[in-house]
């Protein structure tokens, strides 16, 4: 048995580092992000400043496996239909912080949230 | 290649047809969280159980025509690249862990094997939307993927042991 | 054959149970770390002095207390230094005719360390330039092109060496006028984080017109990131540069200047020509300990130029230096290589690492 508990150690210690890995994603996620990239095939169709806005704004993107219909509010955004049968992005709901970005794999969309720790704001400017 | 005797051929057949069945049932039920890619991977019993009974050859053709099949009922054309990267390497990883694990070890292969299937699904995910950054999913794929494969794993190897009590 | 359940397999799966607890319990309440930062106590005051605008922003339980006797400080030490309040020390020097004059000790210690500099620099920074800095205009805001004639005849009374320092006692010669304009915000700068430091504080971070000071490192224990202005007016920055315990000055031609008949004239006067420094520099950022020095190498590296600049700090050390040039290109010493990140475009423009 002294193999087995070779292999229990290595998934325990896989599993501690990701868990690990996914506290520091959501200690990241700070709520002042503000800025949501669109990107299609890892091209940047659209930044919106969801701190900008100040009513909904809702727009559609077309790929290979349909439409997705995106909607931003101040503060947040989402995707709000989506032509796919597995609706998994629409069931991701609203994002306001960078921890994940939403990912329709079929359409190859991402939406991706500059979280302002990504973004490592400046503390002061010199000049 | 060594002849396909019939008995093979109709157990390839049956569980070629078991897998897709999970599969699609599977492709049933709602995702338990709305992430993409985190699913208890049912289907991948049925693999485990190929891999370790009947030897790589047909184990391989079960899960490709069960991952083709599938997509075609269940799913997209897009989806199909996602299931077979992560599939095959899964694939590959349990063939290799056959040669070193005891039969009671077999949960493990199936534990390893799902954490490269999602690294495989990440991999072409990244490949395919151009976006490296949706490696930010890899742990929480990662702890599904160890919790499915926990399942799975344990399920195959208690239906392997039970199917070795019976012959 | 029976199946068999190990004592590790229990283990696994108690370990893996609690790992998935922990991290949907955390997944499931977000950013619940972020009010630990919030909760840090800092205060933000902003004050007019020294003809800027100064910002203040020290961290900890003290930080209202240490803003407020920064304030003072402050103020106290513009009352020393400016040339246009009569009744301060460099005011009285300034009019004294030839006499020695008593000056207070933060005047003297100021005095005594930007003549070092100006000793060490050869001249390039010299604190009695003023009278030509004024008929320039840049201190009064009526800009005209001296000629030739006037500048030398000014130039006769601009050497530093003439400027004698013993003790608290001040003495310079008539015609003469001096200016610690390129080296008080810096000294300043220096004195707040002292009464930072009295006041029990280990993070702030200051602005003094421009003149960044920063105490300690930011209260999660990361480094400040200060940015430097684009020298050509644009919206961005050159760069950002990553410190703790550290002054972050930078002279610039952009700061005041003025156009006439298509020529560009900036306040930095090259104490050898009498007229704007045109070394090639646009930028002189100097990153160090002290703000004082900081502050009289970034005036006197402009004037400079990045030949000898780097002879300067071949020489001398104990700062690092970044400088940005007409042509946009960024020459900067080797200790900024792992602190200092250029941004476009200048991190695709030619870049000169200096090494010792």
């Amino acid at each position: 048995m002294k193999k087995t508990s070779f292999w229990v150690i290595l998934i325990c210690v896989i599993a501690a580092l990701s868990a690990l890995a996914l506290l520091w994603q959501h200690h990241q996620a700070k709520a002042d992000a503000v800025i949501a990239n669109v990107y299609q095939d890892g091209e940047l169709i659209r930044s919106i400043d969801l701190n900008g806005l100040t009513e909904p704004e809702t727009f559609t993107v077309t790929g290979p496996a349909g439409e997705n219909e995106i909607t931003a509010e101040p503060g947040r955004i989402c995707v709000s239909h989506a032509s796919c049968p597995d609706q998994v992005c629409v069931n991701m709901g609203w994002r306001s912080d960078g921890g994940f970005p939403i990912v329709c794999l079929p359409n190859k969309l991402v939406i991706e949230i500059e979280s302002a720790a990504d973004e490592n704001p400046i503390d002061g400017v010199v000049g | 290649m060594k002849k396909i005797t019939t008995k093979q051929l109709t157990t390839m057949a049956m569980l070629t047809a078991i897998a897709l069945a999970i599969h699609v049932a599977e492709a049933q039920i709602p995702a338990p969280v709305p992430i993409p890619g985190v699913k208890l991977g049912l289907a991948n019993i049925v693999t485990v159980y190929a891999v370790f009974t009947i030897g790589p050859g047909p184990a391989l053709m079960i899960l490709v025509a069960r991952i083709l099949l599938g997509s075609l009922f269940a799913g997209q054309a897009v989806s199909l690249l996602y299931s077979l990267a992560g599939g095959l390497l899964c694939f590959v990883v349990m063939l290799l862990l056959k040669k070193i694990l005891t039969r009671k070890q077999i949960w493990v292969a199936s534990v390893i094997g799902a954490i490269f299937h999602n690294i495989g699904q990440i991999l072409v995910a990244i490949v395919v939307t151009g976006t490296p950054t949706i490696v930010s999913y890899l742990p929480v794929l990662l702890l599904s993927g160890i919790a499915a494969g926990l399942f799975t794993g344990f399920a195959a190897q208690t239906f392997i042991h039970r199917m070795d009590k019976k012959e | 054959m029976h199946f068999h359940r190990s004592n590790q397999i229990r283990v696994l799966m108690l370990v893996l149970a609690l790992v998935f607890l922990c991290a949907c319990g955390k997944t499931a309440a977000p950013s619940g770390s972020v009010t630990e930062a919030d909760a840090e106590q800092r205060t933000d005051k902003t004050i007019f002095a020294m003809d800027t605008v100064m910002d203040l922003s020290p961290f900890g339980e003290n930080s209202a207390a240490a803003a407020e006797a920064a304030a003072e400080r402050i103020q106290q030490l513009e009352q020393l230094f400016s040339v246009t309040i009569e009744t301060s020390d460099i005011a009285k020097v300034n009019a004294s005719g030839g006499s020695p004059v008593e000056v207070s000790e933060d005047t003297a210690n100021l005095l005594q360390t930007a003549l070092e500099y100006c000793e060490k620099t050869d001249g390039a920074l010299d604190l009695s330039i003023y009278p030509v800095l004024k008929t320039w205009g840049f201190t009064t805001g009526e800009y005209q092109v001296p000629g030739e004639d006037v500048i030398r005849s000014l130039l006769e009374h601009v050497d530093y060496q003439k400027i004698q320092l013993s003790g608290s006692s001040v003495q310079i010669p008539e015609g003469m006028e001096i200016d610690l304009g390129s080296v008080a915000k810096g000294y300043t700068g220096d004195q707040v984080m002292e009464v930072f430091r009295e006041n029990g504080l280990t993070s702030g971070m200051i602005s003094l017109g421009g003149n960044v000071q920063v105490l300690g490192s930011k209260p999660d224990g990361s480094d400040w990131r200060i940015a430097i202005q684009d020298p050509e007016g644009g919206e961005g920055f050159v760069g950002v540069v990553e410190v703790s315990d550290k002054a972050v000055i930078t002279s610039g031609g952009y700061e005041r200047f003025f156009e006439e008949d298509s020529v560009t004239y900036w306040h930095i006067i090259d104490p050898a020509t009498g007229a704007p420094a045109r070394s090639g520099v646009i930028s002189a950022t100097i990153v160090g300990e002290s703000g004082t020095m900081c502050d009289a190498l970034s005036t006197a590296f402009f004037i400079m130029g990045p030949d000898r600049a780097a002879e300067f700090w071949r020489t001398y050390g104990g700062f690092d230096y970044l400088l940005v040039m007409e042509d946009g290109s960024l020459i900067y010493s080797e200790g900024l290589q792992d602190c200092f990140t250029p941004m476009e475009p200048w991190s695709s423009n030619s870049i000169t690492v200096v090494s010792k």
